[in-house]
């Protein structure tokens, strides 16, 4: 610590004085776009060699003083190609830039430190600028990422307003932690405010470093990766002023048709009426239920006993239902998918001032967002942003510069309806809770869900005695809950940065991300209601609850850079192209979390209704949290001119969560590049691969264990008015290591010039990245015996594994001065493992989507979904060695659908023993782009998502088995040559398990593991430039964009949308492949109006 | 320029390596929750402590799945395994499995097989993984009891630490002696073989069979019994043990027992291992039947003595007992799922439960039986096993009659350990095995009465040990409905084995598609004691030479 002091202090005493230039003659000139001819500010003009240099003024316009003797100018932008031109006599240097589209030029931060051209990068880091983002209606910066990143899976898992995305870069590496990555902008990580509360509008630039050799620049929180996000900054000219206003219609996606059985076998007399077992025709009680349903035929034995009777459950299972009568008598069939998924709407508005001059530069932007959710319409979700980026240049050399953005969310979607809330909610990136849309399920298809009582109300549930059992009708919590959501996010950085001399620039940020949020769902007294339950969360009778759920995040962070740079042929006049960079810097993060919870029970069924008017009250939770990290970064870079360049760093880190408090942990990286195309022996090829660069890197990053991990505590609450202190289940580990990520990336940037004179596939831009990387002390609860007094332990557990490839493909397929079009493939493949757990045992986790059991066993893939299979051949072996099906009685069974079922009994026949059933991850992703540009007023742009052989385990599905309900019911099938719905099939597949048939039911079973492969029609836009062919006075764009989104899915899951994820918690490391209370995403068609002016 | 680029160069150096980062800033401690060196440090401390780790560790922790306490889960296999409720409409539990006999032998002969064996279902559920979705019925007891044993152990491991007053650490350390009593008991009950773990933080693999479970289970029991005589300040004891047991359940017949009750309350415990932990056969109405091939052996008659002797100081009416209560807020067990019995309730004709009220628990009420006006008729359920006529209500508050199950708070008093009925039945029934079947039947007829029945006493009515012993099973199972205890006694009495090991369950109500038959034979073949769960068993495998694998079954 004191000698690193000295070290800073050090470098900070070396300062240097001005050098003099001779100046004797001026050069000036107009730089345009070479795409449509306008003039563009802010470009930068550079005397070549030397800090000498301007800008563009608003018309495009530059003047510069350069010595005599000449030299080169370098133009340059972000986005642009970066031009050089010999001065000579000339005076008069006007030139026309055109899009880089290789963007090698283009200049990263993330993961470089110093900010670096990516042709001089020894790492992978992705970029994207705001004009390649689409304008997804949820305005939202994550949504808009999905496809962008090559290797990245990023996946948009539920179409609930508010809910964060998935989010893996390399691999899976941590248990507990998850996979989210570290969030950044503008130079310091965002600890409290979610991705998706950012304003899309106001983002200028992403930066995706994926890999840990990478993110080693980030130490301890490294691992997973950062994103970082660059907001919107004034840019040189005349007030720039934006508006933009869109409308988008959205409906939840179900491109697997999920619906109830249209058909049935239900017990009818001749006029299909459906009767009980006297013959009396059903109807629908002062409850709202049915009594006496029976099946058409009794569940018999071989030898003829009754093994259920008609009016009983288990007649399902007789080979003599089948489901082939309409409901057009007495019971109607109706769509409850209708009755629940309406369609929803999508407002945006968004206002953006920018503009720069002299020392001063500005952005201003407003935007609001408001969604109204598809579910019964039941509440809105609504956004306003305001940001501010300043910048100013106080002295010469010493910029200041300040970011503001403040969010108010408010959200009164119902708790179960997506709705936030709960413990813990606060700490971010949570969904919400869906809990209740889907409790329809089990209703049966011949009750109205928006059936009322003569007083008004919605029945709670409709049951009909030996089915729909479990069911609950949806708009009684509607009709009942009521949830209100507010949240207000600042996120305000600090910037100063003194650029003391050409060899030293100091650099210093101070963040401040503050949250404040409060929940409160309230359950009205339903007492008076007409089937004498309820619903709640605390209370235990119908007379009503409050919720309240008070939330505060408070994040800072202070990054201290210190950039010194030399050039050894400038500086020191070596006739050797070096230059090299250091970079110092003191990173300090601290963040403090505050939660109360609370709850009254008990309310008035006369307003007012509030807490005080709550009969007894408790408090739930009362908890805070701190956490501080800092540490010390030195990388070195030094780079050969364009030949290349190595880097060499480490960072060490000391963290509050870490065992033992004060050991630091120290993550080292080095990576380094050769530009081969830079070299004379490469000049032969040149003009087929002008561009070729191989490049290395290694790196360490970790994850820090859980804020409290290390501290040994007991649990308490109250028992009445006692205070209690009791053991948790599972107690903590005072000796937690970080988690520790190892990588090694190696990868290639090239360019092979295919047609250099025509103007179609004039040439392919291709960057590839393998990686290999390991973690250890991966932190994670195993088992323990029970005997000891709990069952499971936290401790540095588990050792994974994962590596994968990734690839990004560019071709600027047409480039004629009417028509572009930019076609841009991604494709990533990974995987990951578990190598060892401690103690061997192999770790059983529950699936917070519902029942569906997964394990972590060693040599296995991360995620696998555990269950029982069934039966494919005949010959089939229990693991005793004796056949499933004895040898001789072959005959008394079929192949449907590739699964053994016995032809009496209609019943598929299941293994004995559960095993896995398969890694559910994707085997690769890919994205397909393609941007045209006709003239300079018509756009249109398309982007194709394939995400191929990953798999979900259709929960949904098997749940809607459970009372026959689910539509596969109705649909024929052929067993033993005989033809028809059979309902006992069906129920095998629900109710088989390893012990007999009726089993266990519910068990995990492949017959509901799904192939989830799918091509997604993710965007397509469609966009009209009046201004540009009115040629509008004072408009610069007035454009009409027509945007439909995930509006062609092409997948044979039978669910609803296959690219959700189980996970109640985004980013679970394990648990994503299980399809059961998420919502499916949104197809939006939005049409929307930008103006510039 | 030149004092510019001195004041920001100092200003940006001061910030990066300025007041920020220190290491003691790094001991963040975790101000939320107590630690057991800073807040276990005073009598107040232990008091919160040896609460929680009997009510929450022991009786509420991993319960969740089914109603959310050890009374419903545990328990609620108790009720099941001993056929006083069915679980028909759980489909995805196998709680709709394991407690379904083998066949029904209705009266003219013919079968009804239902396809389940108990004993496979047991065996196919008991790995870590069916643990893990809720299906292994062998891993709650367990947990929950070991859970409890391991909480004893830290509380005694500190009492001395906190306080010298003998008075206050003999009660501390009852309190800790009976539940741990009181685990090995439930444990030693349930499963084939157990362990033993007395020290703090301590394991073992060191597996003894379930009668070595059961001695220590008395052992402890009686160290509580003697430490009691170590309190010389009554007035310290009461004030410790009143904070020990939630004020809300002490009302009805909970309370702050008395040294003397508490020690009428280890008598019927003690009474109740060897009762639970040994054969009494009443097959087919023989009172002398033999079961063979049973993890335990028969009742001898100096059982029965020692039975006697126990009971006869064991509870009387008025006693303070162990119970549990539901409160709206801050519980450990609700009033709508924290109970076998609040698992059975259906509100209405057309509500529903997890539970349904069984047609064996209901042939044992005699006619004109009070208590039978908790059941309402209105609502049937079909199923092969579990098809009833009977719901139970939300009870018969406020009447002077016995209320099995309310789902409104408060209201419903449950029984942790021991109760006067239990006892009394105890008294009953040892008399009975004794040849004093007058006396025996006098017990009954006490029952009877105390709870509210209204019917005619049997004293002096009957005569032979068999129609004793019947109206003995027939008050037992009515009168003890939802303690947690059914499966012991359907065990000792042997309808739970094979009717080939001399089992089975004789002149049995059964009601099936529509119709009622009566003098139904059911053969249950269950496994007796269960083996240990895979979760001990496979992360800790036994060192000593007992399995944990009942070898009978």
């Amino acid at each position: 610590m004191r000698k690193m002091r000295k070290i800073l202090l050090l470098f900070f005493m070396v300062s240097l004085g001005y050098y003099a230039w001779a100046q004797d003659r001026t050069v000036s000139g107009k730089v345009s776009s070479s795409e449509d001819g306008s003039t563009l500010p802010g470009v930068n003009v550079v005397l070549k060699g030397t800090t000498t240099g301007t800008v563009t003024d608003s018309n495009g316009n530059y003047e510069l003083i350069i010595p005599a003797s000449g030299g080169s100018l370098v133009f340059s932008f972000i986005g642009l190609l970066t031009q050089e031109v010999a001065i000579g006599e000339k005076s008069v240097i006007d030139i026309a830039l055109s899009f880089d589209v290789r963007q090698l030029t283009e200049v990263v931060v993330t993961g470089a430190g110093v900010a670096t051209e990516k042709r001089k990068l020894g790492i992978a880091v992705e970029s994207i600028t705001s004009a390649n983002l689409p304008a997804a209606p949820t305005a939202s910066i994550d949504q808009a990422l999905i496809g962008k990143i090559p290797g990245a899976q990023i996946s948009s898992t539920s179409g609930n307003p508010g809910d964060p995305v998935n989010i893996v870069l390399r691999g899976v590496n941590t248990v507990q932690g998850g996979t989210k990555p570290l969030i950044m902008m503008d130079g310091i990580q965002m600890g409290a405010t979610d991705l998706g509360s950012l304003d899309l509008s106001n983002v200028e630039r992403v930066e995706v470093t994926q890999g840990a050799a990478a993110s080693a620049l980030y130490g301890a929180q490294g691992a997973n990766g950062v994103i970082q996000i660059f907001t919107n900054r004034g840019k040189e000219g005349p007030v720039s002023i934006n508006y933009s206003v869109s409308y988008a219609q959205n409906e939840f996606i179900n491109s697997g048709n999920v619906n109830k059985a249209n058909k049935h076998s239900w017990l009818t007399d001749a006029d299909n009426n459906i009767v009980d077992v006297n013959g009396n025709i059903l109807t629908y009680n002062s409850q709202g239920s049915l009594r006496g349903i029976a099946y058409e035929n009794p569940w018999l034995s071989s030898t003829g006993t009754v093994l259920a009777a008609q009016n009983s459950r288990w007649a399902v299972l007789s080979p003599d239902n089948v489901s082939d009568k309409p409901y057009n008598a007495n019971l109607k069939f109706y769509d409850h998918f209708k009755q629940m998924f309406k369609k929803g709407s999508t407002w945006n508005h968004s206002l953006n001032i920018s503009g720069a001059s002299g020392k001063m530069d500005y952005s201003l932007a407003l935007s609001h967002n408001n969604t109204l959710t598809p579910i019964l319409k039941n509440g809105n979700y609504e956004r306003t942003n305001l940001s501010a980026n300043l910048g100013t240049e106080v002295f010469k050399n010493f910029k200041i510069r300040s970011t503001t953005q403040l969010v108010y969310t408010y959200n009164d979607i119902d708790k179960g309806f997506g709705g936030g809330g709960g413990y813990k909610y606060g700490l971010g990136d949570r969904s919400g809770d869906v809990g209740s849309v889907w409790s329809f399920l089990n209703t049966s298809q011949f009750f109205d869900l928006d059936y009322k009582f003569a007083d008004g109300t919605p029945p709670a549930y409709q049951n009909a005695e030996i089915v729909s059992v479990n069911a609950w009708n949806p708009n009684y919590d509607a009709y009942y809950n009521t949830s209100a959501d507010k949240k207000v996010d600042l996120i305000q950085n600090f910037n100063a940065t003194y650029m003391v001399n050409k060899y030293l620039t100091l650099d210093a940020t101070y963040g401040l991300n503050y949250r404040n949020q409060n929940v409160r769902w309230t359950y009205l007294n339903q007492s008076e209601h007409i089937n004498g339950t309820w619903t709640g969360v605390y209370a235990s009778d119908n007379t009503g609850e409050i919720v309240n759920w008070q939330y505060n995040n408070t994040f800072q962070n202070f990054i201290g850079n210190a950039f010194i740079y030399t050039d050894f042929r400038e500086d020191f006049g070596w006739n050797i192209p070096l230059e090299t960079s250091t970079q110092l810097s003191f990173d300090y993060r601290k963040k403090f979390y505050k939660e109360y919870d609370s709850y009254g029970v008990g309310l008035p069924l006369v307003p007012p209704i509030n807490m005080s008017s709550t009969g007894d009250q408790a408090v739930l939770y009362d908890y805070e949290e701190t956490f501080i990290t800092y540490g010390y970064l030195l990388n070195q870079k030094i780079n050969f001119g364009e030949f290349g360049g190595v880097t060499a760093g480490f960072r060490s880190d000391y963290s509050s969560a870490f065992g033992e408090g004060s050991k630091p942990f120290t993550f080292p990286h080095y990576d380094g590049f050769i530009a081969l195309s830079s070299f004379s022996f490469w000049d032969g090829v040149k003009s087929v691969a002008p561009y070729f660069k191989l490049r290395a890197a290694y790196g360490k990053a970790g994850i820090q264990p859980g804020v409290f991990d290390r501290y040994v505590v007991l649990d308490q609450g109250n028992l009445g008015d006692d205070l209690y202190y009791s053991n948790p289940t599972t107690p903590n580990n005072p000796n937690l290591q970080v988690e520790v990520s190892t990588e090694l990336e190696v990868g290639t940037d090239f360019t092979v010039s295919l047609n250099s004179t025509g103007s179609w596939l004039s040439e392919l831009n291709f960057a590839f990245t393998y990686w290999d990387r390991s973690s250890e002390n991966v932190i994670y609860s195993v088992s323990n015996a029970p005997s000891v007094g709990y069952p499971s332990n936290k401790t540095n557990a588990i050792d994974m594994s994962s590596n994968g490839i990734q690839f990004s493909l560019n071709i600027p397929v047409i480039e004629s001065p009417e028509l572009k079009w930019d076609f841009t493939a991604n494709f990533g493949k990974q995987t990951s493992k578990i190598d060892a757990i401690a103690g061997g045992a192999d770790i059983i986790l529950t699936s917070s989507a519902g029942s569906s059991a997964m394990t972590l066993s060693a040599g296995q893939k991360i995620g696998q979904i555990y269950g029982y299979k069934a039966l494919t051949s005949f010959d089939q072996l229990k693991s005793d060695g004796t056949r499933y099906i004895p040898e001789g009685s072959e005959g008394e069974y079929d192949i449907v659908d590739g699964r053994v079922v016995n032809i009496a009994t209609k019943a598929i026949q299941w293994t004995e023993n559960a095993t896995s059933l398969g890694d559910p991850n994707p085997k690769f992703n890919a994205s397909f782009i393609n941007n045209l540009k006709y003239k300079n007023f018509l756009t249109f742009g398309f982007q194709f998502d394939w995400v191929y052989k990953s798999h979900i385990y259709n929960q949904v599905r098997e749940w809607m088995y459970r009372d026959a309900i689910h539509k596969d019911f109705a649909t024929p099938v052929t067993i033993g040559g005989e033809t028809g719905a059979y309902t006992a099939y069906y129920m095998s597949a629900y109710a088989g398990s390893s012990a007999s048939l009726n089993g266990g039911g519910n068990a995990t079973k492949d017959y509901y593991y799904e192939d989830a492969t799918f091509l997604r029609l993710r965007n397509v836009s469609v966009g009209f430039d009046i201004a540009k062919v009115a040629k509008l006075k004072y408009f610069r764009k007035l454009e009409l964009v027509l945007t439909g989104r995930n509006i062609l899915t092409i997948t044979k899951y039978r669910g609803f949308d296959p690219e959700i994820s189980s996970a109640t918690t985004a980013n679970s490391a394990f648990d994503r492949g299980v399809d059961n209370g998420t919502m499916p995403n949104t197809k939006s068609y939005q049409v929307g109006l930008n103006v510039s002016f | 320029m030149t004092k510019y680029r001195f004041i920001s160069t100092l200003v940006i150096a001061s910030l990066m390596t300025g007041n920020f980062a220190c290491n003691d800033q790094l001991e963040v401690g975790n101000p939320n929750n107590p630690q057991t060196a800073t807040s276990v440090v005073s009598v107040a401390g232990l008091t919160s402590l040896a609460q929680g780790v009997v009510y929450i560790d022991g009786f509420y922790d991993g319960d969740s799945w089914l109603g959310n306490s050890y009374f419903s889960l545990p328990y609620g296999y108790q009720e099941l395994l001993g056929d006083m409720v069915g679980a028909p409409t759980a489909l995805n539990q196998n709680i709709n499995r394991i407690s379904q006999p083998n066949y029904f032998t209705l009266a003219d002969g013919s079968t009804i097989v239902t396809g389940v064996a108990n004993i496979d279902e047991m065996r196919d559920n008991n790995t870590r993984a069916r643990t893990g979705s809720g299906y292994n019925a062998t891993y709650y007891q367990w947990l929950n009891m070991y859970a409890l044993n391991a909480g004893c152990n830290q509380v005694l491991d500190l009492i001395e630490t906190i306080t010298d007053d003998p008075s206050t650490i003999a009660t501390f350390q009852a309190w800790a002696y009976w539940w741990k009593g009181y685990a090995y008991a439930s444990i030693g009950s349930m499963y084939y073989s157990g362990l033993i773990i007395d020290e703090y933080g301590g394991t073992s693999s060191d597996y003894v069979t379930n009668d070595v479970v059961i001695e220590r289970s008395n052992y402890y029991f009686n160290l509580a019994y003697t430490t009691l005589d170590g309190v010389s300040d009554e007035g310290t004891y009461s004030s410790v043990l009143g904070g020990l047991i939630p004020d809300f359940t002490q009302v009805g017949n909970g309370g702050v027992p008395t040294v003397a009750e508490w020690k009428r309350n280890i008598n019927t415990m003690l009474a109740r291992n060897i009762v639970f932990n040994h054969l009494s056969p009443v097959i087919n109405g023989n009172p002398a039947a033999t079961i063979t091939g049973a993890t335990i052996s028969p009742m001898t008659e100096a059982d029965w003595q020692k039975v006697l002797e126990l009971a006869s100081d064991g509870i009387q009416e008025g006693d303070v007992v162990f119970t549990g209560r539901s409160v709206s807020t801050n519980y450990f067990f609700t009033a709508t799922g924290g109970t076998a019995a609040s698992l059975t309730i259906r509100s209405s004709a057309s509500a529903t439960s997890t539970f349904t009220i069984s047609e064996r628990f209901i042939q044992n009420f005699k006619d004109g039986d009070a208590r039978l006006a908790n059941f309402s008729t209105d609502t049937k359920t079909e199923h092969t096993t579990f098809g009833t006529r009977y719901r139970n209500t939300t009870g018969l508050v406020g009447s002077d009659i016995y209320d099995y199950g309310s789902r409104n708070v408060g209201e419903y008093e449950l029984f942790i350990a021991g109760s006067y009925e239990e006892n009394t039945l105890l008294l009953a029934e040892a008399n009975i095995r004794l040849g004093n079947i007058d006396t025996g039947l006098g017990y009954i007829d006490a029952v009877r009465d105390h709870m509210g029945a209204g019917i005619d006493a049997v004293a002096g009515t009957l005569t032979t040990e068999a129609d004793a012993m019947e109206e003995l099973i027939m008050e037992r199972r009515v009168a003890l409905a939802f303690r947690g205890v059914s499966f012991y006694d359907f065990r000792r009495w042997g309808m739970i084995y094979d009717i080939s090991m001399g089992g089975g369950s004789y002149g049995n109500t059964y009601y099936y598609n529509g119709a009622v038959y009566n003098d139904v034979i059911i053969n249950y073949n269950f496994m007796d004691y269960w083996d240990v769960p895979a979760d001990e068993a496979e992360l800790n495998p036994s060192t000593s030479d007992v399995s944990t694998v009942n070898p009978n079954f």
